[in-house]
């Protein structure tokens, strides 16, 4: 519907005839006051406007019309027969319209300028609801999104916290095992090596399910939210050599490293990788040759694990390389998943955790890793980490 | 005055454990008397109760029902008729987390149970050596003991 606003009735006819004739319903008001409550109750989709009236003014109402909501978007039309020197004209936009015609008029003009407003009035309104769906859509989904990730940090803390206790209560029957198992064999088995080499495997295998609850332990322990601190990838190293003391001296590996850089990630889980993936290579190391590890690092300009070498680059990428067994790269999917073993028990140690730890970390560390390997020409594991964390609006922590 | 036999209680609820740490007491030493309780709520009755002869040492499980072994140690810590006797945590954890709560708490040193018998005899030898001596140091110097690291 078109509003006519018109203080002269005669005006208000003649228009109102002109627009039913082309199938235009149109209202009328004799004043701007009666304009504006009428526009208050009904929507138009056009208001036709007279500019010099008694009272308010055609002005003065399209300056209120503009400065509600409810008539923002009704295109106001200014006619009019005295105001037609250019001033007026220019006022008239800058209170509001869309257009100012003068008397006399086209009616021909004017009733294209009635399609052309109403059209583009239909079209905006229709637009602005799809816009506030859309809104409401979005708003409704992000609410969803804030739900389900709650319930997905709720069920993820209390499958850690089920990992844990699990562990736990496992471990305990375990320890009875090999305390009793222990003091049966130095009690009572001193003189029956059949016995006490039977008790030994007993002891054995506790042991070794031991330290597998300890590393489903840890890998449990891996969601936990990152802490992120500076951390240097030298010293990681070193701790880790540290703790492998042992197992390097036993094997009589040679570990050849270069200086790392320091970067922003937790130290101990870093620790962990380096101590994982030399163990890794230390096991599975040539039985006739003493394992050589080369361990270094490069920066490089993105997260990509063939990015170019950059001396300021984001990124590092560490190699982490041995002269072992090798495996074909076909499996190379295969060693990172938990509890994969490409070999036997019998011919290597391990439990399938290792690696599956190893990558884990990494993903922790919004990094990549990946392994070349030949049979028998050993491996090298590649490892890209940011030397930047993002930053993250971390959870209150958990009691 | 003659000394009397030193007691050792032991506050767990593990049956197994008790039965071997009764086991190797004797074994350590024949006239410790030795008392158990299965949860802190019984530890601490029997304490309380008049005509009971107060243990030297006390050795106290973390995780037990009822009332776990970190409630009972700071009731035994705030109960001025108790709070003299030096405690022993003696737990399979070996939290961090465990083990300095419990010695800010007023603990004189945290044991994690050892799966080796001879390493429990160790230590009820030691603690039985000190208990009319200097406990206190003695068990400081064992301070967290863990046989796995």
């Amino acid at each position: 519907m078109i509003l006519i606003v018109d203080d002269k009735q005669e005006n208000l006819y003649s228009l109102k005839a002109l627009l039913r004739l082309h199938l235009y319903d149109a209202d009328t008001a004799n004043s701007g006051e009666e304009a504006l409550k009428k526009i208050l109750k009904n929507e138009y989709e056009l208001i036709i406007l007279d500019v010099q009236m008694p009272g308010m003014d055609g002005y003065e109402v399209a300056e209120t019309l503009t400065g509600h909501s409810r008539s923002r978007d009704i295109p106001i039309l200014f006619l009019s027969a005295v105001n037609i020197d250019k001033r007026f004209i220019t006022k008239g936009y800058a209170s509001g319209g869309v257009d100012y015609i003068t008397k006399p008029f086209d009616p021909d003009i004017l009733l294209l300028k009635v399609k052309t407003f109403t059209r583009l009035y239909r079209q905006t309104k229709e637009l602005n609801e799809i816009r506030e769906t859309l809104e409401q859509k979005v708003e409704q989904r992000t609410a969803a999104l804030v739900e389900a990730n709650k319930a997905l940090e709720a069920s993820n803390g209390e499958l850690q916290q089920y990992a844990y206790i699990a562990s736990h209560d496992l471990q305990e029957p375990l320890r009875k095992i090999t305390t009793f198992s222990r003091l049966v064999s130095d009690r009572f088995l001193a003189g029956i090596p059949q016995a006490a080499v039977y008790m030994s495997k007993v002891m054995a295998a506790s042991e070794r399910m031991r330290k597998l609850i300890n590393d489903v332990l840890d890998y449990s322990k891996l969601s936990d939210t990152p802490k992120f601190v500076p951390c240097s990838l030298d010293q990681a190293l070193q701790d880790a050599l540290t703790d492998l003391e042992l197992f390097i001296r036993e094997k009589q590996a040679q570990i050849n490293t270069a200086p790392l850089p320091t970067v922003e990630g937790i130290p101990d889980r870093l620790r962990q990788m380096f101590q994982n993936l030399i163990s890794n290579a230390l096991k599975f190391s040539r039985k006739d040759t003493p394992p050589v590890l080369n361990i270094r690092g490069e920066r490089v300009a993105g997260k990509s694990l063939s990015a170019p070498v950059q001396e300021q680059g984001d990124y590092c990428r560490i190699y982490i390389e041995d002269n072992g067994i090798g495996f074909n790269e076909i499996y190379l999917n295969k060693i990172f998943v938990m509890f994969q073993r490409l070999h036997g028990k019998d011919e290597y140690e391990g439990n399938g955790i290792g690696l599956s730890i190893v990558k884990k970390i990494i993903q922790r560390h919004n990094g990549l890793i990946t392994a070349e390997s030949k049979e028998g020409a050993g491996t090298v594991f590649i490892v890209l980490l940011p030397l930047k964390q993002p930053v993250i609006n971390q959870p209150a922590e958990l009691p | 005055m003659e000394r009397l036999a030193p007691v050792f209680l032991l506050v767990d609820d593990d049956l197994d454990d008790t039965f071997l740490f009764e086991e190797m007491l004797q074994q350590v030493s024949p006239t410790v008397t030795f008392q158990n309780a299965i949860n802190g709520k019984e530890a601490l009755d029997k304490l309380r109760a008049a005509d009971t002869q107060l243990p030297d040492v006390i050795f106290l499980d973390l995780n037990m029902p009822r009332m776990d072994g970190r409630q009972c140690l700071s009731e035994l810590k705030n109960d001025p008729a108790l709070q003299h006797i030096p405690v022993v945590i003696y737990t399979t954890s070996a939290h961090p987390k465990d083990i300095s709560q419990t010695m800010q708490n007023g603990a004189a040193c945290f044991i994690t149970k050892p799966t080796d018998t001879c390493e429990l005899h160790n230590i009820l030898t030691m603690i039985a050596q000190h208990v009319h001596g200097d406990l206190k140091g003695a068990l400081a110097h064992i301070y967290c003991y863990d046989p796995d690291s």
